[in-house]
């Protein structure tokens, strides 16, 4: 891997965060395809999964959608608007150990995935 | 070295989207799995109270409309704890001016014959100064107009004889009450 991956954002442009964001870009593509090619990324979904249900975090999620279609009436409701509603609030709600636990194991990815 | 600062932040930014990334395939997932439920009607809980919306509304609507209620059910209307009234008061209780026993729904025409046209019930009154008192200052103005719906014996006792007004206005507090 060539190390102008790793260097610092280009200041040239008018948003900083514009350049950084490109190479993440990029980035993220080449993990998310190591992920998937190991098998790894089939692991941590299994383990994100069984986690929230554990920690009542699905439910919670359940109830908000129910909530909503209750307001919005059965018929009218879209699976992206569903995920509109509870995105913010499921984001949030994630407990920390979870959070914690998970970004372990990916950064440990990360680390011995060479980059 | 900053090569090796800029790396650790993109590591834990990196991360970070990874992260949000796998939260957010599982916030789709939940989201599709309400959303098949809701559509597919599974969620019985959800039709409960749909039903329940649909049928108070119902409920609402027969409570307003109002010639529903005055045409029938004028003999056993339900009140709001379930109570239906029989149309004539059965209580019974002492009349305070002859002293009887009288059913409260027979009440109003005991009262005609017991204070207007039995002339023991008249020498009765006029014993009274105070009834006296109260009747000048009463039945003055309208003899003929009551305000009070139920009170036939003061019509009955303004063109007749002026009678026990006093006792009158005490006597129909009693009766609206009862």
């Amino acid at each position: 891997m060539k190390h102008s991956v790793n260097r610092p954002p280009t200041p040239d442009e008018d948003d900083a965060s514009e350049g950084f964001e490109k190479d993440e870009v990029t980035l993220r593509e080449i993990i998310n395809v190591k992920l998937v090619e190991s098998g790894e990324k089939e692991n941590l979904m299994e383990l994100v999964r069984d986690r929230l249900v554990e920690c009542g975090w699905k439910d919670e999620m359940r109830i908000a959608c129910r909530e909503h279609v209750k307001k919005k009436g059965r018929k009218d409701v879209t699976v992206d608007e569903l995920i509109r509603v509870i995105t913010p609030k499921g984001r949030a709600s994630v407990p920390d150990s979870v959070k914690a636990e998970l970004l372990n194991r990916i950064q440990n990815f990360i680390v011995s995935a060479a980059l | 070295m900053s090569g090796a600062d800029g790396n650790k932040s993109s590591q834990t930014e990196l991360s970070s989207q990874v992260f949000l990334d796998l939260v957010d395939s599982v916030i789709a997932d939940v989201a599709s799995e309400c959303h098949r439920v809701a559509r597919l009607g599974l969620d019985r809980d959800l039709e409960v109270v749909e039903e329940e919306l649909r049928l108070s509304v119902e409920a609402r609507a027969k409570v307003a409309d109002p010639s529903n209620n005055l045409e029938t059910n004028t003999k056993f209307v339900v009140d709001i704890f379930g109570q239906t009234h029989p149309p004539v008061a059965s209580e019974v209780f002492n009349c305070m001016n002859c002293g009887r026993q009288i059913v409260a729904g027979r009440f109003a025409p005991h009262l005609e014959k017991c204070m207007g046209k039995g002339r023991k019930a008249r020498a009765k009154a006029t014993r009274s100064t105070t009834a006296a008192q109260n009747r000048y200052a009463r039945h003055s103005p309208n003899p003929r107009y009551s305000p009070y719906p139920n009170s036939v014996s003061e019509n009955q006792l303004a063109s007749g004889s002026p009678g026990v007004a006093g006792e009158d206005c005490t006597v129909r507090e009693n009766v609206k009450g009862g």
